[in-house]
């Protein structure tokens, strides 16, 4: 079953266009993740889809419903954002006593539990948190309010490599024990390709990747070996990404369902993040705009 | 109308925010008055005995709910609040805070008088243009321009959330023009004694309690309205 369903949405802020003819679908009980650049409309989507932002043209679907102003769909989001407001006149305990106050499955006991592991002063001022300790307060809200569908934004900001785990593992084994639809939306892919099921790609408004991760593992590989035998094995595929040095050239395909054993050719996998970034990388070229080492689009090599 | 109250309780979450602390400005303003009055001693005729730091609560109560909607608006949005329960939510708390406030004013009131003035003789909660003649008027003279103050208030913060800065320049120069309009429009018809006979016609009742409620409920109802396409 769907929970969200997107089709042909598209979103202009005067002249700029955040999203064009964004279509997805995203399944149940799922870990989702929403990839792409800063400013590529992950945000964007994640307002649309819990009613905060409005769409300029398209269909937009959550629990089968049009979430705008409607109780029965947003009682069942929680959406933590990066950017999350807190009142200033609140203190830690009393911005978690709100979530618990406004959601139904609200886990008191497990909200105090990750208080205890980010080390949260529950009776501080929000205004006086770190900027790690303040990520902490969304994570703990997205997780302990147990929603059926859960938007996480890009949650982490300023929280430390262990703090970051320790969400990870959290995350996964509350997942395990309540099933409910996740979408993480993050810069840090390597960190959580194992958490995440389902990938969304977007970049510049369009979707570019919507697969399951598995299928995604195994659907690029970089191969290098002597420049001919290269050259011969990744015509006619889709080349992401190619580096030569000397003789020998290292390219990066896709599709290709099963190495052949070619003689003289490595193989070697691609992880989620390489894969990622190559297939941006691609998109600006087809945009027009060359993908090269000072021309700042190449910044998230 | 359950998440209405879940709303209510929200905003009730931090509740020293929305009773203790307008009541403590209140009660710091009045210390510092009988203080200041009580140490002028007969310097102040006991007509001049009059205060208008009453003012200081109905000025907190304005910024409080302009804060209600540029802070709590955006943080129970996050939190999967309609806006419409934000709004109904907002008005309950308002209404639920002008009655009790109004209450605490009256009983003040009436400590005043009984004290003689706080034992200086002086007027904080019954200025003379204030005094009603049976309790329930009185009640809602203290009542109605709370919903007054924080109509405005909350209405300019969901203009700045829906249209940002802009919105707020633009809604300051309209006013301002209004304004000047109006006295421009007046001076030149030469309206000026009708403009104070208007006023000196109308009773105290109605200035304080009739046309402020008309504010609150123009402005509550078109921030109603304004509040449905308002970001976060």
């Amino acid at each position: 079953m769907n929970v969200v369903r997107m089709s042909g949405v598209t979103k202009r802020y005067g002249q700029v266009t955040a999203l064009d003819g964004v279509s997805m679908e995203l399944a149940e009980n799922r870990i989702h993740g929403l990839l792409g650049r800063n400013g590529a409309g992950k945000t964007t989507v994640m307002q649309i889809l819990t009613g905060q932002a409005f769409e300029t043209s398209g269909g937009v679907e959550v629990f089968g419903e049009h979430p705008y102003e409607n109780a029965g769909v947003l009682g069942r989001i929680c959406f933590i954002k990066e950017s999350q407001r807190y009142p200033d006149f609140f203190k830690v305990k009393h911005a978690l006593r709100a979530a618990e106050l406004l959601y139904p499955h609200w886990d008191a006991g497990f909200a105090a539990e990750l208080v205890a592991d980010f080390a949260l002063p529950a009776d501080r001022n929000i205004r006086k948190l770190s900027r790690g300790m303040l990520s902490a307060v969304g994570v703990i809200i997205g997780l302990a309010s147990r929603a059926p569908l859960t938007f996480f934004d890009e949650p982490y900001l300023g929280l430390d490599a262990v703090a970051r785990q320790l969400f990870y593992d959290r995350l996964l084994a509350d997942y395990a024990e309540h099933p409910r639809t996740v979408v993480l939306s993050t810069h840090l892919i390597d960190e959580v390709s194992d958490l995440i099921e389902h990938v969304v790609l977007i970049d510049k408004g369009r979707i570019l990747i919507d697969e399951d991760a598995e299928a995604l593992r195994t659907r690029a590989v970089t191969v290098t070996g002597p420049v001919a035998s290269v050259e011969s094995f990744v015509a006619g595929r889709t080349v992401l990404h190619r580096e030569q040095l000397g003789g020998f050239l290292r390219v990066t395909v896709s599709g290709v369902p099963d190495r052949p054993s070619v003689g003289g050719l490595e193989f070697e996998a691609v992880s989620l993040q390489q894969l990622v970034v190559r297939t941006t990388q691609m998109n600006g070229l087809h945009n027009g705009q060359p993908v090269a080492a000072g021309t700042g689009n190449g910044g998230n090599r | 109308m359950n998440r209405v109250l879940d709303v209510a309780r929200v905003q009730a979450v931090n509740w020293r925010g929305i009773v203790a602390w307008p009541l403590g400005i209140l009660a710091f303003t009045l210390v510092i008055n009988v203080a200041i009055f009580g140490a002028i001693g007969d310097a102040a005729p006991p007509e001049g005995r009059v205060t208008g730091a009453l003012s200081s609560i109905y000025i907190v109560m304005f910024v409080a709910h302009l804060q209600t909607i540029t802070q709590v608006f955006p943080f129970a949005l996050g939190l999967s609040v309609t806006r419409r329960a934000f709004f109904a939510g907002t008005a309950l708390v308002v209404v639920a805070q002008a009655l009790f406030f109004g209450l605490v004013l009256l009983l003040l009131e009436w400590v005043e008088r009984t004290t003689g003035g706080w034992g200086v003789g002086v007027r904080y909660f019954g200025l003379p243009f204030l005094i009603q003649e049976n309790p329930l008027t009185q009640w809602l003279v203290y009542v109605v321009p709370f919903l007054a103050v924080s109509a405005i208030g909350v209405f300019m913060g969901v203009v700045f959330k829906r249209w940002g800065q802009a919105g707020m320049y633009v809604l300051t120069m309209t006013a301002g023009v209004l304004a000047a309009g109006f006295a421009i429009v007046v001076t030149w018809q030469r309206s000026w004694p009708s403009v104070g006979s208007f006023f000196t016609g109308q009773s105290t009742f109605a200035l304080l309690a009739g046309y402020p409620l008309v504010i609150a409920l123009v402005l509550g109802g078109v921030g109603w309205f304004t509040i449905r396409r308002a970001t976060p």
